[in-house]
């Protein structure tokens, strides 16, 4: 059921996965801790954190966005596969190569939609064309003076103001830093499908989903079983 | 007629083993190009916000991570040994503990396959040793564990109250009393079963027992006290005497609160995981021998790895939801919510079959979504008739969650018959048949919610005065 990668990985593949984890896991734990964080510091202190909801809720679409892409990866996201478990392996083989193409349409009209957003706040030209990019617009408006709501910026201002703002001041965070994970997350899912695809092309790998959301636990659970 | 042609390309792309949130998404994406003036730029930004713009869901992270923290200590041994105590001398004991315990855990955690896996992976094998049938024991765990949805929290309460813009403070006290009913009538069968076919009970070990495990399991349940409690307040003692002290948290950050708290009971208090867990033969130690593991403890393997895990089932499910939410607005932009509304008001539909159309789209839609997803899309098509006949929203979303869980244990697709099937190691056809007796339990248990609106409505606004509804 599950299709997990079974095959042995280089050191450096191991590496790459215990960053992706670890910066989910970060992301995670970084909310939990400004949330709790304001909580105690209103109901001890009666103060709060101005920026806390706000770093939260940006916290919240980075562990999304950047961890869309580890789903495909490891085949963690859900679908329906009582069909595709009934079909025999050649038309077995047919579906998934349609579902790999309507996930890298999906993945390169998000990735036309994510560039198209961000960026004018990043001060790039936006892409022509409604369906498939034809060009760059040149006369796209740079926003990149747009402005988050109460982030502070943490460090690097003088940096951010020339680059970005043709050194005007910046007060708040501008808001190209949050949008960037729109790009750099959908450009990630984009590359996690095309490997996917590459993989159920060779044979290495069997579907793009898993039936429910539990199935590592149930594994773990039926192995317990099988040594009581 | 473009809106058919959406829906049976969602339901195409669904069937041939699409990823859910593509083929929601895709399908959205496709029609917005092809009938409408939106750019892909906006897509994007509504993907974005579907997190950063959505304070309610923010929920889902925090419930999801308390749960997997309850989930990697032995919370769920400690809490079966306490409904042991507690039940375990009826006839039928073992398997009315079972139920109570997944009862229990689901006010612990908002899912229902966390349930099952956390107690049904020990319940049912004990129930074999003790001479139940294996049959028997896997449809007790597989309907009981669907509670996990209805006692709050529960995600998909939290998902429902985001689609419509009800509080979550209300849906989640609306599914006190259905859930606790549930739970009984699920009890009552099978102690009616057990005295027909006569099954094993267990022996009374007195009140000492129910007291220690009660101490034993207490800071898991602390767990439900500190959720409840800070949403809705607590008797307080102050000068002036016994005072009721209102709620300090919204349900979000009660959410983040247990999270911390699930790690803290985890990792300092059962020691079950993390730096002062006992492991290779060495016995778990006290946070006092080793203070500084309040700081290490933070980046422990088992901190890091409890993360990942709660970051992972919130990525699967928010990449769902915030597609169905990009499916949602397209629906909404065509003004579909009304036409079906007109629609089915001019055709002269009442309440009761309004009701009986719900429970139909939402026991076969159950069968191909994941809950929360379905959720997302159903109750913006559905809610503004519901107004309209006058029935009460928070009502309307027990009726919702209540079919999920029914959807959740029908064939041929039902989410907790995949998992118990693994966590048993049945097959599935084999689960299916076992649950089926329970089945029609709920299905009695729907009709009764269906059409008795005041079991949901009653704690609601009894706390939180009645339901004003503004549009």
């Amino acid at each position: 059921m599950s299709a997990t990668q079974k095959q042995p990985k280089s050191p450096f593949g191991h590496f790459i996965d215990y960053l992706e984890e670890t910066f989910i896991a970060l992301l995670l734990g970084l909310m939990t801790l400004v949330t709790f964080a304001n909580v105690v510091l209103r109901y001890v202190f009666g103060s709060s954190l101005l920026w806390g909801l706000e770093v939260t809720l940006i916290l919240f679409a980075w562990l999304v966005l950047f961890g869309i892409s580890y789903g495909f990866k490891i085949t963690a996201h859900l679908g329906v596969d009582a069909i595709l478990n009934m079909a025999g392996s050649k038309s077995r083989k047919v579906m998934v190569m349609i579902t790999a193409v309507a996930c890298i349409a999906y993945g390169g009209l998000m990735m036309k939609g994510a560039w198209d957003y961000w960026a004018p706040f990043g001060g790039f030209q936006q892409t022509t064309g409604r369906v498939i990019p034809t060009g760059f617009n040149d006369r796209t408006r740079d926003q990149g003076w747009y402005e988050t709501e109460q982030v502070p910026i943490p460090f690097g201002r003088t940096y951010l103001e020339e680059t970005f703002n043709m050194g005007e001041e910046y007060e708040k965070l501008p808001r190209f830093i949050p949008y960037v994970i729109l790009p750099v997350g959908i450009a990630l899912m984009l590359l996690r499908i095309l490997q996917a695809t590459a993989g159920v092309i060779t044979g290495r790998r069997e579907s793009f989903i898993v039936s429910h959301e539990a199935v590592d636990a149930v594994e773990e659970a039926a192995a317990m079983n099988k040594e009581a | 007629m473009d809106v058919v042609l959406l829906f049976t390309m969602i339901i195409g792309l669904l069937l041939i083993g699409v990823p859910i949130a593509v083929s929601l998404g895709l399908s959205s994406i496709i029609f917005l190009l092809a009938f409408s003036e939106t750019s892909l730029a906006s897509v994007a930004q509504s993907l974005y916000q579907s997190m950063a713009g959505h304070y309610t869901l923010l929920a889902i992270p925090f419930f999801v991570l308390a749960s997997s923290f309850m989930s990697t200590g032995g919370v769920a041994q400690r809490i079966i040994r306490f409904a042991i105590a507690c039940v375990g001398h009826l006839q039928g004991g073992l398997a009315i503990a079972g139920v109570m315990a997944c009862m229990i855990f689901a006010a612990l955690s908002g899912s229902s396959p966390a349930t099952v896996v956390a107690i049904g992976s020990i319940v049912i094998a004990a129930m074999q040793q003790v001479g139940y049938t294996k049959e028997f024991a896997a449809g007790v765990i597989c309907n009981a564990g669907t509670l996990g949805i209805l006692i709050p929290p529960s995600i998909v309460m939290v998902v429902y109250a985001s689609a419509t813009d009800v509080s979550v403070g209300r849906m989640f006290l609306a599914g006190v009393i259905p859930g606790i009913l549930a739970g009984v009538m699920l009890m009552v069968t099978i102690y009616i079963m057990a005295r027909i076919k006569n099954m094993p009970k267990g022996e009374w070990q007195g009140w000492g027992e129910i007291f220690n495990s009660f101490r034993d399991a207490l800071w898991g349940l602390l767990l439900i006290a500190i959720i409840m409690g800070g949403i809705y307040g607590h008797p307080w003692f102050s000068r002036e005497g016994l005072i009721w002290r209102p709620g300090a948290f919204t349900p979000t950050e009660a959410a983040a609160v247990a999270a911390v708290y699930a790690y803290v009971v985890a990792t300092f208090i059962y020691r079950d995981m993390g730096p002062l867990a006992a492991r290779d033969g060495r016995p778990a130690s006290s946070v006092f021998q080793k203070p500084w593991t309040l700081v290490t403890g933070l980046f422990h393997e088992d901190t890091r790895k409890t993360l990942f895990e709660g970051g992972k089932l919130t990525i699967t499910l928010m990449f769902i939801i915030a597609n169905a939410l990009i499916l949602k607005q397209v629906l909404t932009g065509q003004q579909i919510p009304q036409q079906i509304a007109t629609a089915m008001l001019g055709a002269g539909m009442g309440p009761i079959m309004f009701l009986i159309v719900v429970n139909v789209i939402l026991l076969i839609g159950g069968q191909f979504m994941e809950p929360s997803g379905l959720i997302v899309i159903v109750a913006p098509l559905v809610f503004p008739i519901a107004i309209s006949l006058g029935i009460d929203p928070i009502h309307l979303g027990i009726i919702m969650v209540v079919n999920m869980e029914i959807g959740m244990i029908t064939p041929p697709v039902g989410l907790n018959l995949f998992v118990t099937s693994g966590v048993a190691g049945m097959p599935m056809m084999a689960v299916v048949r076992a649950a089926l007796p329970f089945l029609a339990v709920l299905f009695v248990f729907l009709i009764l919610i269906t059409y008795v609106p005041i079991i949901s409505t009653y704690l609601p606004n009894l706390f939180m005065g009645p339901e004003i509804i503004l549009n």
